[in-house]
């Protein structure tokens, strides 16, 4: 969940980049690395295999835009895709505060990708959530190798819940969709955090009208009580 | 959403004070559990990015705690990590955080586990307290939230 320092005047938020093994997560998040701007980029940590495979997690801080005072700061994480690092994909999605499913477009590859759709529906579960409750997008990443299946179809397995959510093709060793991916489920968190906002200011006026109706009811009543 | 009012970072800023002059630990960061600093204080080498060693620190942390509770051990209070020249505890707070604190030669172990159990009932305090406390709106205006807005830009592609 976002986190508001009012001191530090920050607002963080937690976007895990999930999906099957090798579908691409850690390449979109080295592309976002190499394009953002040192000023607004911390460091690329991998914990990853000798072999070069994500073993725990990948992590990249990102700093966005100042808005009316307030940094808002992105934490990129991605989880290992291999079946037998569940243990390890829940650890990674604790506080979450918006998934990026990252799909991978062979045909060959789609029981994988189901599979893992399905495991980030019952992690999630795990954490108390659920995808209806955390703004998600979905990208079909390396439509450029040999037997990619058309989108529609992609669609209609892995974005097909009760309200379909923003999908983007993509190639990311060459970028293709990393950043409008990025920006989506970026954008989303920023209007789910508005709408929450504007609930808690609602809240707040009708605590101050409460009160200012008790404050007046008692200054009636003390002064009823003098007469 | 956890969020740290003026009055609650003061609050935690306060028991860390204590606790590294105490200690004489050389920094200290409140983590909450999916990875975000909640305060930090003492000296942090310029070296040292703080956003990445919370990320790790809670991953390692959470990490050993799943494998305690795997090997049906209830409690997991804190792991301690001996280096060379700079150490670490990392202490779990409640549920939802942690409290990490790096030291060197100037102190002790023992020294620091105890001012930490003091410090850690402190926290717990004015984190229980925040969490009670109304989120005060903030307006992030249309100019972010528009459809059309990109939050990041990526310079090879600019037009």
């Amino acid at each position: 969940m976002s986190i508001i320092n009012y001191v530090n005047k920050e607002i963080q938020f937690k976007i895990v980049y999930y999906g099957p093994a090798l579908c691409g997560k850690t390449t979109n998040l080295t592309y976002i690395h190499s394009q953002v701007a040192e000023a607004h980029k911390g460091e690329l940590v991998s914990l990853a295999t000798a072999a070069d495979r994500t073993l725990f997690f990948d992590f990249l801080p990102l700093n966005a835009v100042v808005v009316k005072g307030f940094k808002t700061k992105f934490q990129l994480y991605t989880v290992p895709g291999q079946v037998i690092y569940n243990a390890t994909r829940q650890l990674v999605l604790r506080s979450v505060d918006g998934v990026v499913f990252v799909a991978d477009s062979q045909w060959d590859k789609m029981e994988e990708n189901i599979e893992s759709f399905k495991n980030l529906e019952e992690n999630l579960v795990r954490q108390g959530t659920s995808l209806d409750q955390i703004p998600y997008v979905v990208q079909y990443n390396k439509r450029d190798l040999g037997n990619p299946a058309p989108v529609h179809y992609l669609d209609f397995v892995l974005n097909n819940r009760k309200v379909r959510v923003p999908s983007f093709v993509g190639i990311a060793t060459s970028g293709q969709g990393v950043f409008a991916t990025l920006n989506a489920i970026s954008r989303l968190l920023l209007q789910k955090f508005a709408r929450e906002n504007e609930t808690a200011a609602t809240k707040q006026q009708q605590r101050s009208a409460t009160s200012s109706a008790t404050t007046a009811l008692s200054g009636i009543a003390a002064a009823a009580a003098r007469r | 959403m956890p969020i740290l009012t003026i009055q609650a970072a003061g609050g935690l800023l306060k028991a860390l004070e204590d606790f590294l002059e105490k200690s004489e630990a050389s920094f200290v960061l409140i983590i909450e559990r999916g990875g975000s600093i909640l305060s930090q204080h003492g000296e942090i080498p310029d070296t040292i990015d703080p956003t990445i060693l919370s990320a790790l620190a809670a991953g390692s942390f959470a990490a050993t705690r799943e494998v305690a509770r795997r090997v049906g051990e209830t409690e997991f209070s804190a792991l301690h990590q001996q280096g060379r020249q700079s150490h670490i505890l990392m202490s779990a707070i409640n549920d939802e955080a942690m409290l990490m604190t790096v030291f060197g030669p100037k102190t002790t172990l023992g020294l620091v586990r105890f001012y930490s159990a003091g410090a850690v009932k402190q926290i717990a305090a004015v984190l229980e307290q925040a969490r009670g406390e109304p989120q005060i709106p903030i307006d992030l205006g249309s100019e972010v939230t528009d459809d059309s807005c990109d939050v990041f830009e990526e310079p090879s592609r600019r037009v």
